[in-house]
């Protein structure tokens, strides 16, 4: 288990579970914005708004930590999975780039007294887009439908399009959804807390839904996925990520915010623990072990002995980040000096 | 277009893209750490006031960067996913650490740009002393991943794949100390005549003279600081490419036949076919003694390497001309300007010096785009220089030319988004009314 091989991979996974929670709270801030509803709909849209401000770069790095970790750590895999997915991926990176211009458009036009409601549509539909792509090509590593034949990849459609990745991507999109409602509701106050409540509720019905759903999809589509996730401990991430489901819904009733964002938090880890759980031991399932995508040994222990130097600066910084942004968003647009 | 030219391309299109970006978010971060500091140290608030007005051109700059940023990181592996089997494991150490210094970056950016109300100016002044450094050496982490492409090192090749890795080896590789050097420095002076340009304009049209005169002085004496080192810096990257890249060296200087005493060419158009330069400047045995610091001594030629293993020179000679080109426009400003202040005790305004100013301050952005060209036009046809060749290294996906189209049109559509929004905040600010 503690061979570099591995810790390497947990980093990988721990990067996307990151990524999951931090990015996918900014996606889902986009989809809440598409789907505003109720007399409020326009203060919802602000609160998101300026909630994502400050930290929008920031949440969007740990996606290049991931890219990196693979191709630093797994180049052979990177290869490979770049040959395989490469549509998705092109697809998920038009999102990221339109999704991130158009916010910061959006951002800075505003911050010069207009709307861009053009702008504001491409975020809308950029943020439902990408992480539909993305989840799409992380359960194509599971699918089962990306075959390696003597050093030669298949390409083409049905290697990452098929029900099982459909789902996927749909999955994704419930991630992110269910994530910002529930960030938000600890951040605002009266009405509109009720409002990212009902959300957060409807989001969180909705990853179950698709979530059970993906379990006989998988038996079906993915068999080799599916029994191994079934099979043994994944099933603990399984039951535990069910629970913690159940739980955040509970709270959400409750109005319990602060406990209900920690087990959504803890949902959204269990799903992409027990996801990754059954993957392993292979970065691509059947097709290519870990160990054999992966780096030589002194390039995984250098880049091992590098993160925590990295997180000493790094972690300090970042919790100043985020305390510095606490509370209430306020439309924090950078105010500039004044004319003389 | 064929597969790999496209993909050839679109590589190159991102670089000249990115790069922009990238510039500007290395250079603005000194000048508002030394403009934030100064107002500190003086108390002189329109200091503060001209850092804060870069906020929101500098917001976007910086958005664009990242993104365009996450493209390049998504291109190794959706462009040359071979390559990247073959190197990440020598190069990945110098994006992770790069990865860090970004993390950096983006965090005491947010902190700077959005918590004028929520912190101290003190604090404020003290966010951007991490921003410039990060911003500094991730510029200095991610050139020694291209320096190895250009001297790879800390391999050894068995049964055709690399073994026997040391990826510090790899990292600390014979052209990254020059590289890294002369590339961050570029990016100073890049910036400071771009902002020296835009003040220098603001004079010249009467608008908050007392102000952008200050702004002009700031991003000149960076320039005066940096610009000197770009000589000296680029003179020790001939040495060493003189050395380690031979095939470069012929390429820049248009140097076709192996001979001793050679000229230097100014100037001039290659032409492969005949092996002549038309239309140069020759000065006699200056390339022998900038190459071996000996008049008489033998320079390689391009005829010295086997055939179809050295760059086309017509793609590297003339922009290697443009970078030293840039260099003299930049100077003479420099040189004019700090001649007339040190005469005249107080900051000078004659419209033709500023008109000057105005006329190169692009031109720092163009000696470190030609630069960069030279660097990998002058690589070709090796992605890693001696090992693997840019043919072997592209993906064997189809439809690059479709992924090509896709991602021109991306960048038409931010550069535009982002044209307007400056524009019109540009009118706004200045209190024009603008009547499209
Ligand atoms: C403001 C920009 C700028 C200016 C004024 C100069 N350069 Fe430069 N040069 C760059 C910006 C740049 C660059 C874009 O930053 C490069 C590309 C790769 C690198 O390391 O720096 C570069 C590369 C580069 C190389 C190739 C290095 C390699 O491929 O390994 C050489 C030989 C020089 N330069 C030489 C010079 C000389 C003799 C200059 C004299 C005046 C000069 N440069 C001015
Ligand atoms: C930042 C300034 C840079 C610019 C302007 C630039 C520009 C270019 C251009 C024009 C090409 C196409 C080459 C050709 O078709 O002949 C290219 C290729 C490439 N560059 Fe760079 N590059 C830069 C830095 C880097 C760095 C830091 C890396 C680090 C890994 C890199 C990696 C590559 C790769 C992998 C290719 C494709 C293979 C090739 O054609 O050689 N480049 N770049
Ligand atoms: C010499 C070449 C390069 C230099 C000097 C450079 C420098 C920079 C700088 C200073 C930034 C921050 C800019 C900003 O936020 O506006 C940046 C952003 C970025 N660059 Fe580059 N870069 C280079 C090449 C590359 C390469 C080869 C890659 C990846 C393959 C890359 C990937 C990125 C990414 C992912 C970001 C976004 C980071 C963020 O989210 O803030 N860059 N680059």
């Amino acid at each position: 288990m503690f061979d570099p091989v591995s810790l390497a991979a947990l980093v990988a996974a721990l990067g996307l579970v990151l990524y999951a929670l931090f990015g996918g709270a900014d996606f889902g801030g986009g989809i809440w914005t598409a789907l505003a509803f109720g007399p409020r709909a326009r203060e919802q849209r602000e609160a998101l708004f300026n909630a994502i401000g400050p930290v929008w770069e920031t949440n969007h790095v740990w996606l290049i930590f991931v890219v990196v970790t693979l191709f630093t750590a797994f180049p052979t895999g990177f290869a490979a999975l770049f040959i395989a997915l490469m549509t998705p991926l092109v697809v998920a990176l038009v999102g990221i780039n339109f999704r991130g211009a158009a916010y910061a458009f959006r951002h800075y036009g505003r911050a010069s007294g207009r709307e861009v409601p053009f702008s504001a549509r491409v975020f809308e539909i950029a943020s439902v887009l990408t992480p539909f792509a993305l989840g799409m090509a992380v359960s194509a590593t599971a699918a089962g439908t990306i075959t390696i034949d003597n050093d030669v990849v298949a390409t083409g459609t049905g290697v990452w399009l098929n029900p099982f990745t459909v789902m996927g991507g749909v999955v994704g999109i419930c991630i992110c959804a269910c994530l910002a409602p529930v960030y938000m509701t600890v951040r605002v106050r009266g009405a509109l807390q009720e409002d990212f409540r009902n959300a957060a509720i409807a989001a969180g019905v909705a990853l179950g839904v698709v979530t059970a759903a993906m379990i006989p999809l998988a038996l079906q589509t993915a068999p080799e996925f599916s029994h191994r996730l079934l099979g043994s401990w994944p099933m603990l991430c399984v039951v535990l990520a069910v629970l913690a489901g159940v739980a955040t819904q509970l709270l959400l009733l409750l109005r319990r915010y602060r406990l209900a964002q920690m087990t959504t938090g803890a949902t959204v880890v269990l799903t992409l623990a027990g996801f990754a759980a059954a993957l392993h031991p292979d970065l691509i399932i059947q097709e290519m072990p870990l160990h054999a995508a992966a780096a030589p040994r002194s390039t995984l222990i250098a880049y091992l002995a590098v993160l925590p130097i990295g997180a000493v600066i790094l972690v300090p910084s970042l919790w100043f980040l985020y305390w510095t942004f606490r509370g209430e968003p306020a439309p924090e647009i950078p105010p500039e000096g004044k004319e003389p | 277009m064929d597969n790999l030219l496209a993909a050839r391309a679109l590589m190159g299109v991102s670089f000249v893209f990115h790069i922009i970006y990238a510039t500007l978010g290395i250079g603005l971060p000194l000048l508002l750490m030394l403009a934030e500091g100064l107002a500190l140290k003086t108390g002189d608030e329109s200091w503060h006031r001209i850092a804060r007005r870069w906020v929101l051109p500098a917001g976007v700059v910086f958005a664009i960067g990242a993104v365009s940023g996450t493209i390049l990181s998504f291109e190794l592996g959706l462009l040359w996913p071979r390559f990247m089997a073959f190197s990440g494991a020598m190069i990945g150490l110098a994006f992770s650490m790069e990865g860090f210094a970004f993390f950096t970056e983006a965090i005491f950016l947010s902190l700077y740009f959005y918590g004028e109300r929520r912190l101290s100016r003190r604090a404020l002044f003290l966010c951007t002393i991490p921003l410039t450094l990060a911003a500094a050496i991730s510029a200095i982490f991610v050139i020694s991943a291209n320096g190895w492409m250009n001297t790879p090192d800390g391999f050894r090749i068995v049964n055709g794949a690399p073994s026997d890795v040391l990826p510090l080896r790899a990292f600390a590789n014979a052209a990254w100390p020059h590289e890294a050097l002369h590339g961050t420095l570029a990016a100073y002076v890049a910036t400071s005549f771009a902002v020296a340009g835009y003040y220098a304009a603001l004079v010249l049209k009467g608008r908050n003279v007392a102000e952008s005169k200050k702004a002009l002085v700031l991003s000149l004496s960076v320039a005066a600081v940096a610009a000197p080192l770009m000589l000296v810096t680029g003179d020790w990257a001939a040495d060493s490419v003189a050395k380690f890249q031979k095939a470069k060296l012929a390429a820049m200087e248009a140097h076709f036949k192996t001979s001793a005493a050679a000229p230097l060419v100014i100037g001039g158009w290659p032409d492969p076919a005949t092996g002549k330069v038309r239309y140069a400047v020759r000065i006699p045995k200056l390339l022998s003694v900038l190459a071996a610091d000996d008049p008489n001594a033998v320079v390689q030629g391009l005829d010295a390497f086997p055939q179809g293993t050295t760059p086309d020179p017509r793609l590297v000679h003339p922009f290697f001309d443009l970078m030293v080109g840039s260099f003299f426009v930049m100077a003479i400003g420099l040189g004019w300007f700090w001649w007339l202040r040190w005469r005249q005790k107080a900051v000078p305004d004659q419209p033709r010096l500023l008109k000057y100013l105005i006329f190169a301050s692009p031109f720092g952005i163009i000696a470190l785009e030609s630069g960069w060209l030279v660097t990998e036009f002058g690589r070709q046809p090796w992605v890693v220089q001696g090992y693997l060749r840019t043919s072997q290294a592209v993906t064997p996906n189809g439809g690059m030319v479709t992924v090509f189209t896709t991602f021109v049109i991306v960048y038409l559509c931010l550069t535009a988004g982002m044209l307007k929004l400056l524009l019109r905040h540009q009118g706004r600010h200045t209190g024009e009314v603008r009547h499209v």
